[in-house]
């Protein structure tokens, strides 16, 4: 990938740019043993609101760096502001004007905005042509450098570059990893109703950088990641039946999934990204399959007189879920990857689909239909702890981000309008549309590019 | 006329047992046991704490009365020489009551064990007249120094006790008084070594009784400051493994002597922010003016802990 990085070391800091200067450090040392009977307080209440962050204009390394470092400030408090988690400040209220990233801010200035965290950085274009990018990121409380990085790349990623800071402060800053640095493709919907053109689509998670794939001659339905995020799945409707195709988003070049009689369709990689499974039709029935990409082999998984459909990968490869409507109604059923018994995990009320497990393996996501309503929501592997994150007249098609935290999915309103894509915490907060140029629907998240 | 003798016998022994009745009874009913007097003190609520621990190892005297047997001569001896100023305040209100414990010592020893005894056993009579003194002059200080007192005799003694127990036991009335006389004169001759114990007890005591406690509405401030910058993560997974505990080292002046610490522990990368979340609230919460100069002594050190897992029990 074009971009290379280094960490940055901690600056060396003053004693007056610190609330607590050596001689503080030096007696905590001591305070273990000095301490013996403290007084207890327990704290269970905290302030479930967004980190309030401060994210100045990157300094310009060079005069004709100014737009890039303004631009990577934008795209990083736009990252962190859709993630729910951080409360970007207006820039309009620094105190401080960041001039040199090499010397502590002061701090005071940045507490009185209330800032609990701030990031410095710098865009330099280097005499090689290549962009270098340096951040700090600051804890403006103890007054400290939480990380610091820098990165070479060529000018024109330097939209990447701004996501990969903006995961290495969410990271920082929650424990978790971020999900900024990648990308969805889904399928973009134009003109009429009646005469919808549908295109496979790639695009930042943020909106930014479409591309589209095909030119929307033939329908196109849900496009699938592989784990190595240069390849995508998906089924087409060509001239016969509609068929399972590979697309190199690189070379652009694409290859049907093996030659079967019949449909084949609801394609999904393993996470190794050797293997593709999907449903195959058997008359009025379908069953799961998987094949080997390089050996071209296929394996039967199941072999029921129902329709099983859209199989997902555990991220240990070891189980799949899937739907089946072998009870009577389609649910949620969890079988081993080599087939086998299959455990029906969901017995709520109205029908379950479209499971897919989180890249983290705590949950699987569904689309649930049931009292005229569609709904997105999440269950752990076992069928418990269902909790419907949105529900409306049609809301479909979940898709994990990398770190499990947050769902996309496409949302149709009804009428004459169309669908387009939202995404959601798993825990049920902060629903945001993701801007698209046109209709959109059957999003997939990409992994992580780096 | 006959007279009968049977009736003559009837009505004299009538006679006889209804005038012994009316004798003996009459008698009886005016006998009025002397009611023991009983020495009140009216004291407040910190002396009757630091009489009642007192009492708790005063316990321990028991084995006294062995003591005081070998000590009879001696303890006399000693309280003269060494203060005289102090026994005269004691014996001018009691002057009569020495001679009676010389002769019944021996057999009446046993039961005095407890304190109270003291003012008591010189005189009845007399008693209310000791009682008033000995409290005019110090009446915790008396406490204390009994409490003293009996501290360190009992170990000693108790070796002797088991021999002696037999004795008391025949004669009980008369033994208190004369153990009290000897207690008073053991006080004298120990108030000189509690001149110099008066003031680690005195210090005891007003740490116990007078230290201001932090109050519940000092912890409460404190805490709902805490709460409300103490920022969590919305809809964080398994925030039972976020628990973090912060040591604190405050300054008189209500700011942190020293950098937070935190004392609980977690590797993971989550556990990290968490414990960042957590020193931040403790950072920006300084000064923390809730809390009273009078209780500082409780705050110097504390241990926060910052607990997620309530607000996420859903």
């Amino acid at each position: 990938m074009p971009v290379t990085s280094f960490s940055l070391p901690p600056l060396p800091l003053r004693r007056r740019d610190l609330l607590i200067g050596g001689a503080g450090a030096a007696a905590g040392l001591l305070l273990p043993s000095l301490a013996s009977a403290q007084t207890k307080l327990q704290v269970t209440e905290g302030n479930v609101a967004p980190l309030p962050i401060a994210i100045p204009n990157f300094v310009a390394g060079t005069p004709s760096d100014g737009e890039v470092g303004v631009g990577v400030a934008q795209v990083i408090t736009n990252n962190l502001k859709r993630s729910g988690l951080f409360a970007p400040i207006d820039q309009a209220a620094f105190i401080e004007k960041i001039i040199n990233i090499d010397a502590a801010p002061q701090f005071q200035s940045w507490k009185t905005i209330n800032a609990q965290a701030l990031v410095t950085g710098r865009m330099t274009r280097q005499g090689d042509g290549r962009l270098k990018a340096e951040f700090r990121l600051w804890d403006v409380a103890a007054g400290q450098q939480l990380t610091g990085q820098q990165y070479f790349t060529s000018p024109e990623y330097w939209r990447r570059i701004a996501h990969i800071i903006s995961d290495q402060i969410y990271e920082r800053l929650t424990g978790e990893k971020g999900y900024f640095d990648s990308r969805v493709v889904f399928v973009d919907e134009t003109g009429s109703k009646e005469r919808r053109v549908k295109r496979l689509a790639l695009m930042d998670q943020d909106g930014a950088n479409v591309r589209y794939l095909t030119r929307g001659s033939d329908l196109v339905l849900t496009p699938r990641f592989s784990p190595s995020t240069q390849e995508i799945t998906y089924m087409e409707f060509g001239q016969g039946d509609p068929r399972v195709y590979l697309f190199n988003i690189e070379t652009g070049q694409r290859e049907i999934v093996g030659n079967f009689p019949g449909m084949s369709f609801s394609p999904r990689f393993s996470p190794d990204g050797q293997r593709v499974i999907m449903s195959l039709q058997q008359g009025g029935n379908s069953n799961l399959f998987v094949m080997d990409l390089r050996s071209k082999s296929t394996t039967r998984l199941t072999d029921t007189p129902a329709i099983d459909t859209s199989p997902s990968y555990a991220p240990d490869g070891t189980r799949i879920c899937f739907e089946s409507d072998r009870g009577g109604k389609p649910q949620i059923y969890v079988m081993p990857a080599t087939g086998g018994p299959a455990q029906r995990i969901s017995f709520g009320e109205g029908s379950y689909s479209t499971p897919v497990w989180s890249p983290r393996g705590d949950y699987i996501a569904f689309t649930k239909q049931g009292g005229g309503q569609f709904s997105i929501g999440i269950m752990k592997p076992d069928g418990s702890g269902e909790r419907i994150l949105t529900s409306g007249f049609h809301n479909e098609g979940p898709t994990f981000a990398p770190n499990g935290r947050v769902l996309m999915f496409f949302r149709d309103p009804g009428g004459n309008g169309g669908p387009s894509l939202f995404t959601v915490d798993i825990s049920g907060r902060n629903e945001q549309r993701v801007p698209t140029p046109g209709f959109a629907s059957d999003p997939a998240w990409s992994p992580l590019l780096s | 006329m006959k007279v009968d003798k049977t009736l003559i016998a009837s009505v004299s022994l009538h006679v006889l047992v209804i005038g012994w009745g009316l004798i003996s009874f009459s008698a009886r009913s005016l006998e009025a046991p002397p009611p023991e007097s009983m020495p009140v003190d009216i004291i407040s609520a910190d002396q009757l704490s630091k009489i009642t621990a007192g009492i708790k190892t005063g316990e321990k005297d028991k084995p006294k009365p062995p003591v005081e047997k070998i000590a009879d001569a001696k303890p006399v001896d000693d309280a003269v020489g060494k203060i005289t100023e102090k026994k005269e305040i004691v014996t001018a209100s009691a002057p009569e009551p020495p001679p009676k414990p010389v002769e019944k010592p021996v057999e009446k020893k046993p039961d005095p064990p407890k304190p109270v005894a003291e003012n008591k056993p010189k005189d009845e009579p007399k008693p209310i007249e000791k009682k008033p003194d000995p409290p005019k002059v110090d009446p915790i200080a008396e406490a204390l120094k009994s409490e003293d007192t009996k501290k360190p005799v009992p170990k000693p003694e108790a070796k002797a006790a088991p021999p002696q127990p037999p004795k008391p036991k025949q004669e009980r009335t008369f033994d208190q008084s004369k153990i009290a006389a000897l207690l008073d004169k053991r006080d004298p001759t120990r108030q000189a070594m509690t001149g110099s114990a008066l003031n680690s007890s005195a210090s005891l005591g007003t740490t116990r009784g007078t230290a201001a406690t932090l109050s519940q509405s000092e912890l409460d401030a404190m805490r709902a400051r805490l709460a409300s910058l103490w920022n969590v993560q919305p809809g964080v997974e398994h925030p039972e493994e976020l628990f973090v505990t912060i040591r604190i080292r405050l300054n008189p002046d209500r700011r942190l002597a020293a950098p937070p610490q935190v004392v609980s522990t977690g590797s993971s990368s989550r556990y990290q922010a968490a414990a960042d979340a957590a020193v931040r609230a403790v950072l920006q919460g300084q000064p923390y003016t809730m809390l009273r100069d009078e209780t500082y002594e409780q705050w110097k050190y504390m241990d926060i802990d910052f607990d997620p897992k309530q607000m996420f029990h859903s």
